[in-house]
Parts: structure tokens; C-alpha cells; sequence
């Protein structure tokens, strides 16, 4: 049997005997099945499959809104929290022991006096533990993409852009587990060490956008005294050098954050997308087409190739680094 | 003669500055059962390990195979057990031979054969569809051994095979290598169980401080203390117990040891014994055993063995 073959069937293995697998497996079933169970009457909306209704004037089957909504639930709740969080979360916990369990003595002797290069096995290893992610995330879209078929009547294959953009993303935190975990041999160690680069790079993002926009006031909605509020931190030329510094640091730093929000560009709904971002943006800029171009702008101002070039390259940077330990090794 | 394998120089300094192979020279014919004898720590696994890249020599100069050690696609002609061989719990006994089989580069239809053959022969059939979780360690030997034939290997390295195993199981696993021998294949053995090894392989060496102290044939290591034994019925009386002294011959109460390499040199002394009207109880040739060859090779100025 090909050697890629043998290491994906094994890993399959793996996670099908993981019970971790099949409980996060569990919650993003269950998670979809609620979202499916949210239905919209003519006085209102239910959950669980009718279990519980609720009165509104604003969110029932006449109304437009209601659409909003539920697309709504999934792009802030379904995608913005459960996949770009909690999933990714349970991922590394889950997938962050493979490396160290390959390299235990007794099991890694027997893959190393193949004829295999370490670095293929290497890299085997790692596509192979991506496949908990893939897994979760298609079994989840899946069941999504059925509830919209259900619920706002349309087919929307975009919403499986979900399965490798969250792929993707794990893959540069899961890259730092990998460097830690063939290093240090220790579970703990890398977990912690991906989740603090995670939420490292999450808190430099977080203040790269800050500083963009208190050096770019024009790109401040004039609602509730943000513009001034936000000139208080300095003049926006100050701002400007340190959001340079910023974009430089932030340059090497895997883009989780923005990698996520690609979902925001990739998955659309045919029919209601449009509306619902063209009335929130109404609501925050009064109206005004010029400031809702550059607030667009704002939040979409580095490319998907960049956000994904340069997280890319931090991934590969991390993976050269571990391959190059798993290599030299001597087990 | 041509060999399995051939060892001109390996070196192993450990990050530290410990050294683990002093520079070992070492040639292993084919066909033949080599064991590989030491006191634990003496660098045995590390010789074998370097022999199949699994760690990095600081020096080696040699040839596997009739290829140059370290040269990939020769190992997919070997197969290796690992010391304390560790198996994924996830898997059957039947999908561990299959997964060497794929990194081994076997085709599917012959795994598929092999497993079948190898678990029959390792006496795992049935229980080669149970996770390997169920096995005992003995089991797990066993199945540890058949994936590492799946590739019907050329040479096979078999580090502390008998580990874990009972006494029955150890028998099967010595007709198990005598069964490769007859195949053709080069079977190394690592093993620190003189006896096992000394009732299987065809040439030894012993391996201390990462040294190869003694090595050769079984046979010609075993006849180099060989010397014949004359027990007579009650003890050799003082005047002929003298006479044999001025021979040379070793005399202790009823026993009579004569150094010699055959037969001849024993017939004076049972001619000088019948003459005496002593009975002869018993007259026999005793070989050094691996286990005195080993103490001595270890502990050459006489001392206990430590390990």
C-alpha cells in the first residue's frame, strides 16, 4: 500500500479511537441540530424542531429579517465562535498527543527502519492529524448547509468554504504544537505554547485594527462620539507610526482572526446577504456611501493572499523548525 | 563468504560526550543466526539502531546488504523488532502487520497474503482481528515479530526477542528462527539470554562498554576451553594422583581433567587408570559454555558479573 495512504488510514484510526473525536464529533452534531431546529412561524419563531415558540413581530416567516437572522446565527455564532474557537480549541487538545505518541520508544523504531524518509513520514503525520479538523468541520457544514436548505430554502454550497478555511487556520496554531511537542516530547507544553501563540497573535491583530483605525479617522463611523473618543489615544499621524510598527510586527504573526473572516467574504446567501450587511452598514454610517466604502475597505484592507501568504509562511517557518529536530533526532 | 552485514567502523558519542560504540567492527554472514551478546547498557540497541537509521552514528563505515549503511531503499529487503516494541492499542494485530507492510512499500495483494501467512505462523490467527489492547505481552511479541516479516526480509534484527515471553512462547520463537535460517535469512539477534542464543545462532558477539570483545562461531568459541573429564569410583588414590600431576593432569578426589583438543591424549590416562584396578565411572568432553565465555569476556579479571 502507498506510504500517504498507510499514514492517512492510520490516523483515521487514531481519532476514530479517540474519545475526544467523538464527543467534539458529539457537540458539533448537536450544535448544527440545533441550528436546524430553529424554525420561523407566521407569529414569530421556534427552537427545537417547534419545542418552544416565541411572538415576534420582527423575526416570523413574513418577514425579511427573519432570513437576517438566521443567517445571522450562523456567520456570528456557528462560524465567528464555535469553528474559529471552541472547535479549534478541542482540536488541539485533541490532535496535540499524536506527535509525541509517534515518537515514544517502541513505536517510532519500526516507521524509521522503513524505507521512508523521515521527512515524508514527517509530513504525513502532519497532513494525517489535519484529518481531525476535516472531519468535524465537513460533518458540521453538512448538517449547516441542510438547515439552510430548510429554513431560507436555497442550496448554499459556500458554506463548506468553512471546512478549509478552519483547516487552515488550525493549521498555523497546530504547526506550533507540532514544533513544541517534537521538541519537548510533552502534551501540556504544547498545547499551552499553541494556545498562547494563538491568543498572541489574536491580541496583536486586535491592536493592529485598533491602531488602523485611530490613524485612519476617516474610516470611523460618526456614530456615539467614536471618532473623538478614538482621537484621544493621539493625533493620527502618531497613530500612523505606531500602526506601522504594528503591521510589521504583526507581518510574522500567523493571521488567525483574519483568516476566519474570509469565511464573512466566501460564504454568501443568495438573496439575503446583501441586505443584511447593506442595513447594518446603512444603521452605523447614516446613510452616507462614501464612509460605508471605506469602512468596507477598512475591514477587508489586506488581501486574502496576504492574510494567508504570510500565515502560510509562519506555518512553514514552525514546520521547517520541527522537521528539522524530528530528522536530526536520534530515537 | 559473503555478509549480511559488514561492519568496518561505528561510532556513537552521545550529546554529552558519552560513548556508546567505541568504533566496533562486526560482519554477519547470510543465511546465518548472529546474536549479538551484552550486559544491558553495553550498546547493543544502538549498534542495531544505527544499523537501520533510526539514530545517527558519529561514525560508520560499513555496508548492509552490499549497500552502504544508511542507504534507504536496502531496508525495505530488512525487517526489525524493536526492544519493548510499543503498538498503537487502536489497532488489530492484523492492521499492525498491515501497516508495516505500507510504510515497507509491500504491494496490497502481498500484504494482504502475508498477514494472513504470518499470523497463522506466529499462531496469532485468531486473534488477529482483536485490538492489540486485548493481547498479552507475549501476544504482542508475536505480532511484533510477523510484521516485521511482512516484507519476507533478506535480514531481520530481533532486539530482545524473547522479551516478555514464557517459556512455551520462547520455544516458538527459536523454531521461528530456525525456520528463517532454513529460509535463507540473515537473522540478528540482540539478547543478553546466553542459553537462548547459544541454542540458536551460528556465530556470537559480545558487546561490552560498546566494545566487541570476542566474536566467531558458536562452535570455535565454545571447543577454544574444550578438555575431557575422567570420573572414577571413589577418589584417585595419592600415588597415582601424583603420577598424573608430573603428566600435567589436573586431579581433584574422584575427577580427572585432561587439556586436549581430541581423544588421543585421554587413552595414557584410562590405560594408567585400568591398570590400577580403578573403575572408570565416567569419561566426557566439556566445552566452555557462552555463559563462561561471556563472564569472562565481560569480567576478564575474574569478578562477579554486576548485571
Amino acid at each position: 500500500m502507498n506510504v500517504f495512504l498507510t499514514l492517512l488510514l492510520d490516523s483515521l484510526r487514531l481519532l476514530r479511537a479517540r474519545v475526544l473525536f467523538w464527543i467534539t464529533l458529539g457537540i458539533s452534531a448537536l450544535v448544527a441540530l440545533i441550528y436546524l431546529s430553529i424554525g420561523f412561524t407566521p407569529d414569530g419563531m421556534s427552537i427545537l424542531f417547534g419545542a418552544f415558540d416565541f411572538k415576534s413581530e420582527m423575526f416570523n416567516s413574513q418577514s425579511p429579517m427573519a432570513e437576517m437572522m438566521y443567517l445571522g446565527i450562523f456567520s456570528d455564532i456557528l462560524v465567528g465562535f464555535w469553528l474559529s474557537w471552541v472547535a479549534v480549541i478541542l482540536a488541539i487538545i485533541s490532535c496535540a498527543p499524536i506527535f509525541p505518541d509517534f515518537m515514544s520508544e517502541g513505536s517510532i523504531g519500526i516507521p524509521l527502519s522503513k524505507p521512508v524518509s523521515r521527512l515524508t513520514l514527517f509530513f504525513y503525520k502532519y497532513i494525517g492529524s489535519l484529518m481531525f479538523v476535516v472531519l468535524q468541520v465537513a460533518i458540521f457544514c453538512l448538517i449547516v448547509f441542510v438547515a439552510i436548505r430548510c429554513r431560507v430554502g436555497s442550496w448554499n454550497p459556500s458554506v463548506f468554504w468553512a471546512v478549509p478555511i478552519v483547516t487552515l487556520m488550525f493549521s498555523y496554531i497546530y504547526s506550533v504544537v507540532v514544533l513544541v511537542s517534537v521538541k519537548t516530547r510533552s502534551v501540556l507544553a504544547a498545547i499551552l505554547a499553541g494556545v498562547l501563540v494563538w491568543f498572541l497573535a489574536w491580541g496583536m491583530q486586535k491592536s493592529d485594527d485598533f491602531l488602523y483605525v485611530a490613524s485612519h479617522p476617516e474610516s470611523v463611523p460618526n456614530v456615539a462620539g467614536m471618532p473623538s473618543m478614538i482621537g484621544s489615544f493621539g493625533s493620527p499621524e502618531e497613530m500612523m507610526k505606531w500602526h506601522k510598527i504594528s503591521s510589521m510586527a504583526i507581518f510574522a504573526m500567523p493571521k488567525t482572526g483574519e483568516t476566519t473572516r474570509l469565511m464573512d467574504r466566501l460564504i454568501q446567501v443568495k438573496g439575503a446577504e446583501g441586505e443584511a450587511d447593506k442595513s447594518l452598514v446603512a444603521a452605523a454610517t447614516e446613510g452616507d456611501d462614501e464612509v460605508s466604502g471605506r469602512l468596507k475597505k477598512a475591514s477587508t484592507r489586506n488581501s486574502a493572499a496576504y492574510v494567508v501568504g504570510t500565515s502560510l509562511l509562519f506555518e512553514a517557518l514552525m514546520l521547517a523548525w520541527a522537521a528539522s529536530i524530528f530528522c536530526r533526532r536520534d530515537y | 563468504m559473503s555478509m549480511a552485514v559488514s561492519i568496518e567502523c561505528l561510532r556513537k558519542i552521545y550529546r554529552g560526550g558519552f560513548e556508546a560504540l567505541a568504533g566496533v567492527s562486526l560482519e554477519v554472514p547470510v543465511g546465518s543466526v548472529f546474536g549479538l551478546l551484552g550486559p544491558n547498557g553495553a550498546g547493543k540497541s544502538t549498534l542495531v539502531k544505527s544499523l537501520l537509521t533510526i539514530l545517527r552514528p558519529t561514525e560508520c563505515r560499513g555496508t548492509l546488504l552490499g549497500q552502504p549503511i544508511g542507504h534507504r531503499s536496502t531496508l525495505s529487503r530488512v525487517g526489525y523488532l524493536p526492544e519493548h516494541a510499543k503498538f498503537p492499542e487502536y489497532l488489530t494485530g492484523r492492521q499492525v502487520i498491515e501497516f508495516s507492510a505500507g510504510l515497507g512499500k509491500v504491494p496490497a495483494a502481498m500484504a494482504k497474503r502475508r498477514t494472513g501467512e504470518l499470523l497463522e505462523r506466529v499462531g496469532m490467527a485468531d486473534w488477529g482481528n482483536k485490538p492489540v489492547s486485548t493481547y498479552s505481552k507475549g501476544m504482542k511479541q508475536r505480532i511484533g515479530l510477523a510484521q516485521s516479516l511482512v516484507n519476507d526480509p533478506e535480514l531481520v534484527f530481533l532486539d530482545e526477542p524473547t522479551d516478555g515471553v514464557d517459556p512455551g512462547g520462547r520455544i516458538e520463537i527459536r523454531k521461528l528462527i530456525e525456520t528463517m535460517r532454513a529460509e535463507g535469512k540473515t537473522v540478528f539477534v540482540n539478547s543478553h539470554l546466553l542459553a537462548e542464543v547459544e541454542q540458536v545462532a551460528d556465530h556470537v558477539a559480545i558487546l561490552t562498554k560498546g566494545r566487541i570483545v570476542e566474536s566467531g562461531k558458536v562452535s570455535e568459541l565454545t571447543s577454544r576451553g574444550r578438555h575431557y573429564e575422567i570420573r572414577t569410583e571413589g577418589p584417585v588414590p595419592p600415588g597415582i594422583r601424583e603420577k598424573f600431576a608430573t603428566q600435567g593432569w589436573e586431579v581433584a578426589g574422584d575427577r580427572v581433567s585432561i587439556q586436549a583438543h581430541d581423544a588421543g591424549p585421554v587413552q595414557p590416562v584410562i590405560d594408567a587408570l585400568r591398570a590400577a584396578k580403578i573403575s572408570i565411572r565416567e569419561v566426557k568432553e566439556a566445552r566452555i559454555s557462552l555463559e563462561d565465555l561471556f563472564l569472562s569476556a565481560v569480567n576478564p579479571d575474574g569478578k562477579e558479573a554486576s548485571r
